[in-house]
């Protein structure tokens, strides 16, 4: 082979390796960037004046002469788009003609202005969805949409599927009274709407109504948290005690360890969802640790999935305590305990919550154990300790259930996102902490 | 006066020395130790111990379906309709499902995780490396169900509606380097036997209907994959691709540390008998780290193998063979995703078929990733030996 070739060969080959490296990290930026970005309009969105009033009725927050004023204000903007809907509907009720041509699209308009606006005057719904318009400025604009145009699919080419055909209402109700709706509604929407940039810090503070169209998502978080604390509750002093008899008191070669090596490795390849069936059939149908789900039984199961990575972290980390501490406290006089517990764990702490914090992570993100387990959609708001037997909330099994069996899932998208966000934030926040530790350490280490 | 006064007072007055226990002291204070010694045993035992329950209680409801039904239906039937009535188990769909997914993310995930790894270890100078170390951490760290909620509500519709054009695009971005840099290097490789002007015009020759023949090929694949017609985002591609991306991080990180443990002296002989970078690493250091490489990609596999919430959400979760079987386009549906989606139904029927064909998925689960971590532990302790034995 020619020298230019091997050149080239040696060329390409790191070009691969870099523009692999450049790949990974793509598709870290591909994958945060959508949940980072739509995640803050969760929090970050202009709201409306149908926001203001939700956050008033439901939670309580805002000052309520203010948000009245407001109300009206957009009350006296609303009133025209009513009038001409009340007056379209009487010439409709005087002519058959006219009903019979339009009484279909205008029942569509009627649905489209209660979605976008909220119901009508002396209208009251009841479920919570429908008592209100839209609260964020872009679903509104969706919304509008819908009452502009009419959606229909034609079918006429049969081997491709139906495409969808948009006709504006205008033109449908050319030449009646309610024509002037279509141009007054998009030009006035503003003030029907009065859009406001809004931080909605109490997105992650809120309860939510039952369906998530409102409010935030606390009762998760909160459900995370309670199965997080328990879960590295139960799984850290087993986990520790583990790693210093791995370390300090067996001998390497022993059968017993070979065995203990071998099933902290099986542990940590098992199947999370086989953790979850394993957490069924074990904490709750023969333990009977509760009635059905609960948090116990989850934080249990969770604890045996994060075991051997506790095991492992602490065992490298007490590992990395340098011999002359040990020999140097063994020389003084100190037994073998007290040397592990006044020496070597406090100079291997830092590593050993390196690994903590990490699998505090790994709980927090977990859906699989606790599908069985732990999580439900509907629960009742709990404390730490008197929830440890019900079951509850939890933001990866909400994340599931929003986008996938949630009724009106395009609706609620800014929550799934929200809930996502929130999700990834806390698990990198945890995750930097540990970054953050461990330089520390080998700053340390380092001298 | 506090120590001396606590000195005196330690000091009994039957004891010769207070450096040395009595007998009785000194005999407590081996039991203690003893006891200590036990009791910490007992709690290590602990992660045997729930290695053997999981067994066990997967085993136990596993076996009542096997003794209803049989080991045929199970593992060879194609018809899974477990709510019907009669209910039939053909899980073969479902292992295929299972197979073709980790095989799609075997294949993102390996040439890409070993390239990453060869990168970070060999190439990048030491404050980049800094640099990318977390960015793995971090892909590591992202929950799984954030993976497939970027899965079904990003990727998905993106891949519904230009699938075939991603496709192909990313066709040529793989394919023309690595068919030109075939190219040239055959072209220097069939005419090494020539010399002189001949050699030279040969390879042109050569390099020229090579590179026809290599952009004919990639513009027929190109348009092969432009005319796909992808009917529904959620398939077996779209989690293939998701899952590969999850299984880089261990990949990577499995196999840098197999290749950091090549020593320098292998690296630096190759270099000194005049080898290129290139050559050092694919024709020392890789064969060197090669039982870790393969560690690494057990591992890959047993994550791509073992995710539930990924393929649960984006894989479509059709149980049937696709047509023709290895069609990546199609929904499947895969062991985990089946267990996640049918014990809700299940669970009010415990003690049902329908309930048991869950455990005995289980249990195929906890089988195929045990001799997978076995495997990789071997593959890992055979390198230690070897490299022990130099």
């Amino acid at each position: 082979m020619q020298l230019a070739s091997r050149k080239l060969i040696d060329r390409s080959f790191t070009g691969l390796s870099v523009f692999s490296i450049v790949l990974v990290a793509g598709a870290l930026v591909i994958i945060l960037t959508p949940i980072v970005g739509r995640g803050m309009g969760a929090v970050f969105f202009r709201g409306t004046v149908e926001h203001r009033q939700v956050q008033l009725d439901l939670f309580g927050h805002g000052r309520g002469e203010d948000i009245a004023a407001e109300v009206a204000a957009a009350e006296e903007a609303r009133r025209q788009v009513y009038v001409l809907i009340a007056e379209f509907e009487q010439e409709l009720a005087d002519s058959i003609r006219a009903r019979r041509q339009y009484a279909e699209a205008m029942e569509e308009v009627k649905a489209g202005l209660r979605e976008l606006l909220g119901p009508f005057p002396g209208e009251t719904p009841v479920l919570y969805r429908e008592r209100y318009g839209q609260t964020r400025w872009d679903r509104a604009q969706i919304k509008l949409q819908r009452v502009l145009y009419a959606e229909t699919y034609d079918y006429s080419d049969p081997t491709q599927m139906g495409q969808k055909v948009l006709t504006p209402r205008v033109e449908e109700f050319a030449g009646t009274s309610l024509e002037p709706l279509f141009t007054i509604l998009p030009a006035r929407l503003e003030e029907m709407l009065r859009p406001r940039p809004t931080f909605y810090w109490r997105f992650f503070t809120n309860t939510a109504t039952a369906d998530y169209s409102f409010g935030g998502i606390w009762p998760d978080i909160l459900g995370t948290f309670y199965l997080t604390f328990w879960t590295i509750l139960f799984a850290v002093p087993m986990g520790i005690i583990s790693a210093i008899y791995l370390v300090e008191y067996a001998r390497e070669g022993n059968r017993i360890v070979v065995l203990v090596r071998t099933c902290i490795n099986t542990l940590a390849g098992v199947p999370s969802i086989v953790f979850g069936l394993f957490g069924l059939a074990f904490f709750i149908n023969t333990l009977r640790v509760s009635e059905g789900r609960s948090v116990l039984a989850g934080s249990l199961t969770l604890a045996l999935l994060i075991l051997p990575l506790v095991i492992r972290s602490a065992e490298e980390a007490i590992r990395a305590v340098p011999h002359t501490y040990k020999e140097a406290s063994l020389s003084l006089g100190a037994g073998q305990w007290r040397t592990i517990v006044r020496v070597i764990l406090p100079a291997a702490l830092p590593g050993v919550l390196t690994g903590v914090v990490i699998s505090m992570g790994r709980a927090a993100g977990e859906t699989a154990p606790i599908i069985f387990t732990a999580a439900v959609s509907v629960a009742r708001p709990m404390g730490l300790w008197s929830g440890l037997s019900e079951p509850t909330h939890a933001l990866p099994w909400s994340v599931y259930t929003l986008c996938t069996e949630h009724k009106t899932v395009d609706e609620i998208r800014h929550v799934q996102y929200g809930m996502v966000f929130t999700l990834v934030l806390m698990v990198l926040l945890l995750n930097s902490v540990a970054i953050l530790l461990r330089a520390r350490i080998s700053r340390k280490l380092r001298g | 006066m506090e120590p001396a006064q606590s000195m005196t007072s330690r000091q009994a007055p039957g004891r010769r020395n207070a450096l040395v226990l009595s007998k009785r002291a000194s005999r407590l204070n081996r039991l203690a130790a003893l006891l200590g010694h036990g009791l910490l045993l007992l709690l290590t035992l602990s992660s045997v111990l729930s290695v053997l329950f999981i067994f066990y209680f997967i085993i136990r409801d596993a076996i009542p379906f096997f003794q209803l039904r049989g080991f045929r239906e199970f593992f060879a039937g194609t018809q899974w309709y477990p709510s019907a009535n009669p209910a039939s188990f053909g899980a073969f769909p479902i292992f295929l499902g299972s197979m073709l997914v980790t095989a799609g993310a075997v294949m993102v995930a390996v040439p890409f995780g070993v390239c990453a790894s060869v990168c970070l270890s060999d190439i990048l100078p030491f404050t980049l490396r800094q640099l990318v170390k977390p960015v793995i951490e971090i892909l590591a760290a992202i929950p799984s169900v954030a993976f497939g909620f970027f899965a079904l509500v990003v990727f998905a519709p993106r891949l519904q509606a230009d699938g075939g054009g991603l496709l192909s695009v990313a066709s040529w971005m793989i394919g023309a380097p690595v068919a030109g840099l075939t190219a040239f290097i055959l072209s220097d490789l069939l005419t090494a036997g020539l010399s002189g002007t001949a050699r030279w015009v040969g390879r042109g020759l050569l390099l020229v209907v090579l590179g026809a023949l290599a952009f004919w090929g990639l513009w027929a694949a190109g348009s092969f994959f432009r005319s796909l017609d992808i009917s529904s985002g959620t398939n077996a591609l779209n989690v293939s691709i998701i899952l590969g991306i999850m299984a880089l991080p261990t990949v990577i990180s499995v196999s840098e540390d197999a290749l950091q443990a090549v020593g320098r002296e292998l690296r630096e002989g190759a270099y000194a008998l005049g080898s290129t970078r290139a050559e050092t690493l694919l024709r020392v250091v890789m064969p060197a780290a090669s039982s870790g490489i393969c560690a690494a990609v057990i591992l890959g596999v047993m994550r791509a193998f073992g995710e539930t919430m990924v393929v649960w959400m984006a894989s479509g979760n059709a149980a049937h063979v696709p047509s023709p079987w290895y069609n990546l386009l199609q929904p499947v549906r895969t062991l985990t995703a089946t267990i996640a989606g049918d014990m809700g139904e299940a669970d009010h029927v415990t003690g049902s078929e329908r309930y048991h064909v869950l455990f005995a998925m289980a249990l195929v689960l906890l089988t195929v990733s045990f001799v997978f971590s076995w495997l990789s532990e071997r593959v890992v302790s055979r390198a230690v030996r070897i490299r022990g034995g130099q």
